[in-house]
């Protein structure tokens, strides 16, 4: 608004410029003429003073000359007038006004006879003067000087040349007005037009924005119809499959236990490509809980051999390079798994007649120079894994949407297109970057790339804890979950591994059960939790109540309580919902074996 | 011819038919000198100790010349400064008589020599009328240049008598003797 107000004054003042032009100019000539006056003013009364000095000198001088009448003397004086060009006659006059001698330049000048009267005459150039010769107080006789001043035109045109001065000052101000007006002008065109090219971008940014939008719902809509595809099958084998079970049970236990076992599994293998789905949406989101450690890439692979070649089938051939004195990373292990999973899954749907896909590690150093080509990336020391088949290959097209997610080339069931998003998700989250390279028949490319881990540090062995054998305990545990289905599973589960549990469905609650059970040891706590405590705000009171309780979180969601920057914070204990029975007797037993402050 | 005289007397200023018949050209010449003796006064400075007061009359002494009549003629009502102008005929000059001026043309009685010899080294102007050769002559001397009366000056004895002649009259002097 200031800015606006101070550019209409602006334009104000650029509107009066001309005016002021004007009027500057004429107050120019006004003085010009004025100091023209003053100086013929000032230079008559200089010159009326002058030849008035030399009279009155002349008239002291000849005071002696008049008395003893000597007129050589007189002559010689009034002769010394001749070193003054101004001076054109004098004459010195007896007491009877007659001449007693007389000076003129030349001699057809006239001098008055007898003494003329005493004053100043002024008239055609010429100033005459006329004064007295005293002697104490007796007149002895009269001085006359004539001067011819300075002729009127040499003066004019001296001032001429001042008005001229001024003239030019005058138009010199009168152009900068009329530029000033133009100027005003072009100014307010283009204001005018700054102010179209406003509008015009305002409208682009709605129109980007609607588009944006459109985008987005475009995005939203693809999401939920894939996603909804996707459960609706899984949710269609896992209830099929729960009702064949639960109708055999109904039928007595005569029934066939193979036909309920093999039930049972067919749903926890579509639950486990559930939450292998929910995974990915997490991945892409970047909201999946990355628990980062030093890593060792040739090794993750070397462990990886069989998973791939069992994934792969019998028709792709598995090379692995593994680079020499290969740096460490800082990764999840597990997600990197996934990540080199779903690229060996599209690297063999790429090669139905069979191929090759070859796994290679490297060190890379990306510098500026590279960095700068490409956007999102940054300079510095890299693990690189490159997987490449020899598959169809991509378009450039599709190579642009390739990490784009629900972004497929498969037939509808056959991928969700949130394979490679969930690759691009967790590389970024992880600080790396991921590049496509591929031309249609030549194969494909991908190279991931991981920053290098600069701090050294021991990469980890795989989780013992996960694969070990399932062991409980005696423990007393509090179970915080709001959901009830979920709660009821959980505590049961761990009743079954021995231990005893309280349980309560908000944070209060859970407080005030833990300030009445002295034995509780451990705190097992969903993140998301209703009411005035969410999960993390409940763990920090307990810890504060009672330091040496063990807490392990579990969410089926990362929250920014217990996540920053995509990674647990330190210390946190975070069991993924949706887990296992093994899953969780394997964590909860670590977290309670665990040493330190708990 | 007597009364032709005093015809005449009526037209012409009494010191021209007061002088000789026998110095008839020079009469214009007596008139000029006399009347220039009475001017002098006005470009001459006197000690103040030359007066007995501010108002006190200037004093010219005329000793044996025919220009007297004339000087108290040229004299009359004319003053200096604060002083009155007086015009006295005495027989011989002596120190400390009065005399501011004194012209002398010499008397058998007091010869030019004597009178000059009596007021040197007083502030009195002494006036003669001597040939330039003269050995002997008063601070201003009459002379005689192209038929005009011009003087000289002497302005050394002037100073030496305590006297201060303007530079006006200095400058008209045919010549003078420098300080």
């Amino acid at each position: 608004m200031r800015a606006m107000t101070g550019r209409a004054a602006l334009g104000r003042l650029w509107k009066l410029a001309p005016l002021i032009a004007g009027t500057t100019a004429f107050l120019l000539l006004v003085i010009g003429l004025l100091v023209v006056y003053s100086g013929e003013e000032s230079y008559r009364r200089e010159k009326v003073e002058e030849v008035g000095v030399q009279a009155r000198v002349l008239a002291s001088t000849v005071v002696a000359a008049l008395t003893f009448d000597d007129r050589g003397a007189a002559q010689d004086y009034v002769g010394a007038l001749d070193v003054n060009p101004e001076i054109e006659a004098a004459a010195i006059y007896d007491a009877n006004g007659q001449i007693f001698a007389l000076y003129r330049r030349l001699a057809a000048l006239r001098v008055p006879a007898p003494a003329p009267e005493l004053g100043t005459v002024h008239a055609d150039d010429r100033l005459s003067i006329t004064v007295p010769v005293m002697q104490d107080k007796a007149v002895l006789g009269r001085v006359y000087v004539r001067a011819v001043l300075e002729p009127l035109t040499t003066r004019y045109e001296r001032y001429a040349v001042i008005g001229l001065l001024v003239v030019m000052a005058a138009l010199v101000t009168a152009v900068l007005g009329i530029t000033q007006l133009a100027l005003s002008r072009s100014y307010g065109e283009l204001s005018d037009s700054n102010a179209q090219l406003e509008a015009q971008i305002a409208e682009r940014e709605k129109a980007e924005e609607a588009l944006r939008q459109a985008q987005k719902m475009e995005a939203i809509g693809q999401l939920t119809g894939g996603v909804a595809h996707d459960f609706n099958n899984i949710l269609q084998v896992v209830l099929g499959n729960l009702g064949n079970v639960e109708r055999h049970l109904q039928r007595g236990v005569d029934g066939d236990w193979r036909l309920l076992d093999r039930g049972v599994k067919a749903a926890i293998r579509a639950s486990e490509r559930a939450a292998v789905l929910t995974g990915q949406l997490l991945a892409f989101s970047r909201r999946q809980p990355l628990a980062p450690k030093p890593l060792d890439v040739n090794r993750l692979l070397g462990g990886m051999s069989d998973l791939l070649h069992r994934t792969l089938g019998e028709r792709v051939e598995v090379e692995t390079i593994l680079g020499a004195r290969l740096w460490q990373t800082l990764a999840d292990a597990n997600q990197l798994e996934s990540a080199i999973l779903n690229l060996a899954v599209n690297a063999r749907d790429a090669m139905p007649e069979g191929g090759k896909l070859t796994l290679e590690t490297a060190n890379a150093f990306l510098d500026e120079a590279y960095a700068a080509t490409e956007e999102d990336i940054r300079a510095g020391q890299f693990v690189v894994l490159a997987v490449s088949d020899t598959g169809t290959g991509m378009s450039p097209e599709v190579i642009a949407k390739a990490f784009d997610p629900f972004f497929t080339t498969k037939d509808i069931g056959l991928g969700t297109g949130l394979g490679l998003s969930q690759v691009y998700g967790f590389i970024k989250q992880s600080g790396g970057h991921a590049k496509i390279y591929s031309e249609i028949g030549e194969g494909t490319t991908i190279k991931l790339y991981l920053p290098r881990l600069l701090t050294a540090g021991a990469a980890d062995e795989a989780e013992p804890a996960s694969r070990s054998a399932l062991r409980g305990g005696a423990e007393v545990i509090l179970v915080v979950e709001d959901e009830a289905d979920v709660r009821g599973f959980v505590v049961d589960m761990l009743r079954e591994l021995g231990y005893e549990i309280v349980e309560a469905g908000d944070g209060q609650t859970a407080l005030a059960a833990l300030d009445q059970r002295r034995d509780i040891q451990m705190l097992f706590t969903d993140v998301g939790l209703p009411g005035s405590f969410n999960g993390r705000q409940l763990a920090d009171e307990a810890s504060r109540r009672r330091p040496a309780l063990k807490v392990l979180y579990t969410t089926g969601y990362a929250r920014n309580a217990i996540v920053h920057q995509g990674r647990l914070d330190p210390g946190v204990e975070l069991l993924s919902k949706p887990f296992t029975y093994a899953a969780l007797a394997a964590r909860v037993r670590a977290v309670l074996d665990a040493k330190g402050e708990g | 011819m007597r009364w032709r005289r005093l015809a005449s007397a009526a037209a012409l200023p009494y010191w021209l038919l007061a002088a000789p018949a026998s110095a008839q050209e020079s009469q214009l010449e007596v008139a000029v000198k006399a009347t220039f003796l009475v001017k002098f006064a006005a470009f001459v400075e006197w000690p103040v100790s030359a007066f007995e007061s501010p108002t006190a009359p200037l004093t010219i002494c005329i000793v044996g010349t025919p220009l007297g009549g004339i000087a108290d003629q040229a004299a009359q009502g004319q003053s200096v400064s604060q002083h009155g102008l007086a015009v006295r005929h005495i027989a011989a000059a002596a120190r400390g008589d009065g005399c501011n001026i004194l012209f002398t043309a010499g008397t058998a009685q007091q010869p030019v020599a004597g009178a000059l010899d009596a007021v040197h080294g007083a502030p009195v102007l002494t006036v003669t009328d001597l040939p330039e050769t003269a050995a002997r002559k008063g601070i201003i001397n009459f002379v005689l240049r192209n038929g005009r009366v011009r003087f000289q000056i002497d302005d050394r004895e002037a100073a030496q008598d305590g006297l201060r002649i303007s530079s006006q009259l200095l400058a008209l002097a045919v010549n003078v003797g420098a300080r």
